[in-house]
């Protein structure tokens, strides 16, 4: 079974859910990525027998982040259509967005995010509310927005004080610096570093070891079972 | 460069800089080694985007001196307003909307110590030493140093190192929790200024005030108030971006 959007792409195989930033090569998140997004993870809660979700980007990235010519856009003129012809003010949009990936981060089967290339801002954002991130050796993450006298809009800043602390949140939201797949294992960011071309076939078989009585409670217990 | 109380305060490239400044040991002679207004003053006048704490020559602080102490013990009204005075400036110090940095060389002890765990990011030396040796004297640490270490450091860990008194090394803090970078010795100043640089330079007071609230949000609110103030400040700052983008096109 596949599902075919214009951002993104799903597909069913063996029970555990593809799911395709499909935007390359830098899998900007777009307006109709999130209404798309929104729309498939409404969708996906009535797909009796998936099992489990891995989220990665087609091609060499996950994903640069938000297109921030477009969200400043909604701001100019408070008048843009997504794909579903709703028209979209940013203060709703960003509401609907974090709703989404608190929904997507409250289903009870294991959500893996696997990363290679570039996860940027809002891509890292999308990473953070997954249940577990494995990224390839050349992973790049950050929170750029600050330099662009922003900030993380969709639960960064809570996200990354929660798994690093507080002090380092401090200083990766300020700062807005990149860093690599080790320093972000180093800031309990990532769980699991693979060369880069193993990211997503470990990731699907982790989700197939874990879903049967998956405890969502216990997520991190799981990674134990990885050597 | 102002001086008053053992301190020193100046601000170079929008960073405050404030030193502990009765070496060797920069005890503090009161609680409230400066004070709350002056300082208010100081960063809404010079739009201070953040502030280092150290202390003059080898050491950040022995703290209190004890012989002060059970002087100012004698009045035990006085000693508690003094005591409350000094908490209130540090949790002023913590709840302040800029980065703070404690710059920790030598000796971090008691009270010198409690004022280092206020800030928001501790860069030490290798050789910097930490300890609560309150206990030692039969007292426990009196501004707040207890709960704010526990907030970082283990339950054990912190029982430990207040009942114990014992003294302890940047690795053990590390571990603890207590010492978010560690530099060799004489780079200890340079290298918070430059980080302090790194996360201001460039950026408006409103997104530091931002992110510094967006982080003091996350200790208060649950995960999903958190989000719903982090929209409404994001869609504040966005529309002040896009107006800025704007007004550059029309130029």
């Amino acid at each position: 079974m596949s599902l075919k959007y214009k951002t993104i792409s799903f597909e069913l195989v063996h029970d555990i859910g593809h799911l395709i930033l499909d935007q390359p090569p830098s899998n900007k998140m777009t307006i109709d990525f999130f209404s798309e997004f929104h729309h498939l993870l409404d969708g996906l809660h009535s797909m009796e027998n998936l099992k489990a979700i891995v989220i990665s980007g087609r091609g060499r990235h996950f994903s640069a982040g938000a297109d921030l010519d477009q969200l400043l856009s909604l701001v100019r003129h408070e008048s843009q259509k997504d794909s579903g012809g709703e028209t979209v003010d940013l203060s709703s949009f960003l509401e609907k967005n974090y709703k989404t990936f608190l929904s997507l981060e409250a289903l009870n089967i294991p959500v893996i995010a696997a990363i290679r290339g570039v996860c940027l801002g809002s891509g890292f954002e999308l990473a953070l509310f997954c249940h577990f991130r494995f990224c390839g050796e050349d992973a790049l993450f950050g929170l750029p927005e600050s330099t662009y006298n922003l900030i993380p809009g969709i639960g960064g800043t809570s996200k990354v004080s929660v798994f690093s602390g507080k002090s380092k949140a401090l200083e990766l939201v300020l700062h807005g610096n990149t860093f690599s797949a080790e320093d972000a294992l180093g800031f309990n960011l990532v769980d699991k570093i693979f060369p880069k071309k193993q990211v997503v076939e470990m990731a699907i078989g982790f989700a197939r070891m874990i879903t049967t009585s998956y405890n969502k409670e216990k997520a991190k217990l799981y990674l134990n079972k990885l050597l | 460069m102002e001086r008053s109380k053992n301190v020193e305060w100046e601000v170079k490239n929008s960073i405050g800089i404030l030193t502990l400044s009765s070496p060797p040991e920069n005890y503090l002679m009161e609680p409230e080694f400066i004070g709350i207004e002056f300082l208010q003053n100081q960063i809404r006048h010079e739009k201070v985007k953040g502030i280092i704490i150290c202390g003059a020559g080898r050491h950040f602080s022995g703290g209190a001196k004890l012989d002060d102490l059970f002087q100012m013990a004698k009045d035990r009204d006085n000693m508690t307003r003094q005591l409350e005075k000094g908490k209130a400036l540090l949790d002023y110090i913590e709840y302040l909307d800029i980065p703070v940095i404690a710059a920790i060389r030598g000796v971090c002890f008691g009270a010198g110590l409690e004022i280092a765990l206020t800030a928001h990011l501790r860069v030490c030396s290798e050789n910097a030493l930490f300890a609560f040796p309150e206990s030692n004297y039969s007292l426990i640490p009196g501004l707040g140093g207890t709960e704010r270490l526990s907030e970082k450091a283990s339950f054990p860990q912190t029982l430990k190192m207040i009942l114990k008194g014992d003294m302890i090394d940047v690795k053990e803090a590390r571990e603890m929790k207590i010492a978010d970078y560690i530099v060799p010795d004489s780079e200890v100043l340079d290298f918070s200024f430059s980080l302090l640089i790194k996360m201001t330079e460039g950026r408006s007071l409103k997104v530091i005030h931002y992110v510094m609230l967006a982080l003091m949000n996350t200790k208060h609110l649950s995960m999903q108030e958190a989000m719903k103030e982090e929209t409404r400040m994001f869609c504040e700052l966005a529309s002040e971006e896009a107006e800025r983008r704007n007004n550059n096109q029309d130029n």
